[in-house]
């Protein structure tokens, strides 16, 4: 697994040569005679090719053949470019003050309608820490205290249990969903709770029954089986399959919990699963998460960053993701996930 | 009798109240007839996923005399999620052989497009179903529609009160769409076909997984918001092994053996759903599409290729669509039961506000 920046002057294939190169300035500049691990090297590498991406705006798009900024790509790489790339990452920063929507939630992307959307969970987790950035902070985790899925409408509820029982789940279990209007699902769930749990000292009571309550939500909507996927477990009396990455999600949320049963299931079917993935966002969330619950990822993290084609990722927040997993400490600590 | 001025005036303005409430409901919800005066469906024989498919598909296209030469052709296929054994996507294989065929035509540009509605993770579906390995080899770009750039439209019909959605760049400035359904049953809609298929261009990013907004203003009512506002030019629906069941995901698959092509999506699915055993006039954004984007009644489409025939036994349903299935024995009591949960949905959503 570790080895010298000398054995790593000789490319491992031709694909890998424009991050060699880079690499190689990187080294000069950084690290000199340094003894780092392939990750950390890998890991260096594919953070320079994001902070290249930044878009003039602050932001990123969601791929690199766009122009459109969008929030998810801009949290996610805030975060793995992390205050190592000061000038990118101030730059995101600023963005983000700049973009938030007056009600105190974030546009899933520039120009999209003021309503707010999930991606504030994400904006507040990426601007926690920053002192200049509390008070708009504050005003996000508000907005998402006041957002709920629509299946916590009385009347939706009785309609739930009344006449729609086709999808499994308890309606008065309710957590957020991906824009205003519509029914909880389990990654918006995931990263408000993760937001709400970074709830800053001067509101620490802000959101603790929300988070409880999105805690049963996931539960929830676990697949029987063990794992979740978008937040239908039954559905029609057949059990769904889970997802890798909505699992690894929501497993983040769980990491200051008590173990429960389904928590442990969903951690061994994402511990089976991770090393069967061939992409590269499944696998990374997956990581992050199994490293969060003391699961061992270094043989992981080697497999991610030996991906073909790694710099060839057009997707940025992928390109993010990847770039947090093989980081994955630092990750988790910008997350608020103690493993 | 003698009606006095007041009289008039209370009986006008009840009539003029009495109006403005009923008019809105028999008014039409589209903006324009984009209804051919007649359309062009081949049903194609195919016994299995292979190879050869391009040939019979470069055929079957040559009878439409398309023109897509020096166009920017975009292929959207059904690419949902992956469960092996399972026929839930349009076959790699046939994707392949519709890019190939459209180079052949003389195609500027294929583009493979799709923004699955289940899995986040477009790569991983990509990776598993096989299409990953075709586009790689075929040099044939793909874009995740969950990701595209996108712009916000104003929906040409108003049936299900979205009033507009942002839609991906890609799809929306495409010189010709070709809606690549796999025939299925659907749990929600009854049936998704080429019509139904256009939900994947609802952007995920913007929209969530599963692209819950469609569900929440009733899923026929969005089908109908959405086709009527991007146009899909033609349909290559893959029916070699179909679903029947619990569709989209969790159904049985069904050997039918075809492939249907067509030149409007409206006789594409009436003749898919004839093909299934099932009553087109009965789904109801079939029925309702009929009235403004293409035909259903067999007499408006002109048929080459296989002749249309109904399977010995009609392809399963879930319960609440026993109705599609043409040996039902009473279609209008189980239509009825359909339109009383749809009043109660439009009754929840408006109090609910």
């Amino acid at each position: 697994m570790h080895s010298s920046i000398g054995a790593l002057a000789h490319p491992v294939d031709e694909s890998t040569s424009f991050l060699r190169t880079q690499f190689d300035r990187i080294a000069r500049r950084q690290y000199n005679n340094a003894i780092v691990t392939t990750s950390d090297v890998a890991a260096e590498d594919l953070r320079l090719l994001l902070a290249q991406k930044q878009l003039p705006s602050g932001g990123w798009a969601a791929l690199s053949s766009s122009s459109q900024t969008a929030l998810e790509p801009t949290a996610l790489a805030c975060i793995a470019l992390g205050p190592k790339f000061q000038s990118a990452h101030d730059h995101a920063m600023q963005f983000l003050l700049k973009i938030q929507n007056s009600n105190g939630s974030w546009p899933v992307f520039l120009g999209d309608s003021p309503e707010g959307s999930w991606v504030t969970s994400l904006a507040c987790i990426t601007l926690h820490g920053n002192i200049e950035a509390i008070p708009k902070q504050l005003k996000g985790l508000r907005w998402l205290m006041d957002s709920a899925g629509a299946e916590s409408h009385w009347l939706w509820k009785w309609k739930f249990r009344t006449t729609d029982r086709h999808v499994r789940f308890d309606p008065d279990k309710f957590g957020w969903p991906w824009i205003p209007h519509t029914n909880s699902w389990v990654v918006p769930t995931a990263f408000s709770i993760l937001a709400l749990n970074q709830r800053c000292a001067c509101a620490p009571d802000t959101g603790s029954s929300r988070v409880e309550l999105g805690i049963a939500m996931l539960l929830d909507r676990a697949c029987p089986g063990g794992g979740w996927n978008a937040g239908n477990g039954v559905v029609y009396d057949v059990a769904l399959a889970p997802h890798p990455d909505d699992t690894a999600i929501a497993l983040l949320a769980f990491t200051r919990r008590r173990r429960e049963p389904t928590i442990d299931m969903s951690v061994d079917w994402l511990e089976l699963a991770a090393p069967t993935l061939g992409a590269p966002w499944s696998l990374a969330w997956s990581i992050l998460a199994l490293a969060a619950h003391d699961r061992p990822v270094e043989f992981l993290v080697k497999s991610l960053s030996s991906f073909p084609d790694l710099e060839q990722i057009e997707d940025n927040s992928t390109l993010a993701a990847v770039c947090l997993a093989l980081d994955y400490q630092r990750a988790l600590a910008a997350f608020g996930v103690t493993a | 009798m003698r009606i006095n001025r007041r009289e008039l005036l209370i009986g006008a303005a009840a009539v003029g109240a009495g109006a403005s409430v009923s008019l809105p409901f028999f008014a039409p919800r589209y903006h324009e007839v984009r209804r051919p005066a007649r359309s062009r469906v081949a049903v194609l024989h195919v016994e299995n996923y292979s190879p050869r498919i391009v040939e019979t598909l470069l055929a079957g296209l040559q009878l439409f005399r398309l023109h897509v030469r020096d166009k920017r052709i975009v292929l959207k296929p059904n690419l949902v999620d992956y469960i092996a054994g399972s026929a839930i996507n349009t076959d790699p294989l046939v994707v392949a052989a519709a890019a190939e065929c459209f180079r052949r035509l003389g195609a500027r540009q294929v583009i493979v497009a799709e923004g699955p509605g289940h899995q986040r993770d477009t790569q991983l579906v990509l990776w598993k179903s096989g299409y990953g390995s075709f586009l790689r080899e075929s040099g044939i770009r793909f874009m995740d529609l969950n990701r595209d750039e996108l712009i916000q439209v104003d929906l040409r019909a108003n049936y299900s009160g979205l009033k507009r959605l942002w839609l991906p760049k890609t799809v929306m400035e495409a010189d010709f769409l070709v809606s690549m359904p796999k025939v299925k049953t659907h749990h929600w809609s009854g049936v998704t076909l080429s019509m139904k298929n256009m939900f994947g261009v609802v952007p995920g990013s913007r929209y969530g997984w599963p692209k819950n907004i469609l569900h929440w203003n009733g899923i026929q009512q969005s089908i109908l918001d959405v086709c009527a506002t991007v146009p899909v030019h033609f349909v290559i629906a893959d029916a070699i092994v179909a679903m029947e069941g619990n569709g989209p995901l969790n159904g049985t698959p069904r050997p039918l053996g075809r492939i249907v092509l067509a030149d409007d999506p409206v006789a594409a699915d009436a003749t898919c759903a004839r093909l299934m055993g099932l009553e087109p006039d009965r789904v109801p954004h079939i029925r309702e599409a009929s009235k403004f984007l293409g035909n259903c009644s067999r007499e408006l489409i002109e048929q080459a290729g296989e002749t249309v025939q109904a399977p010995g036994v009609p392809f399963q349903v879930v319960p609440e669509f026993e109705f599609l299935r043409q040996l039902h024995s009473s279609p209008k009591k189980e239509l009825a039961r359909r339109v009383s949960i749809s009043m109660q949905q439009q009754a929840i959503k408006v109090f609910s506000v």
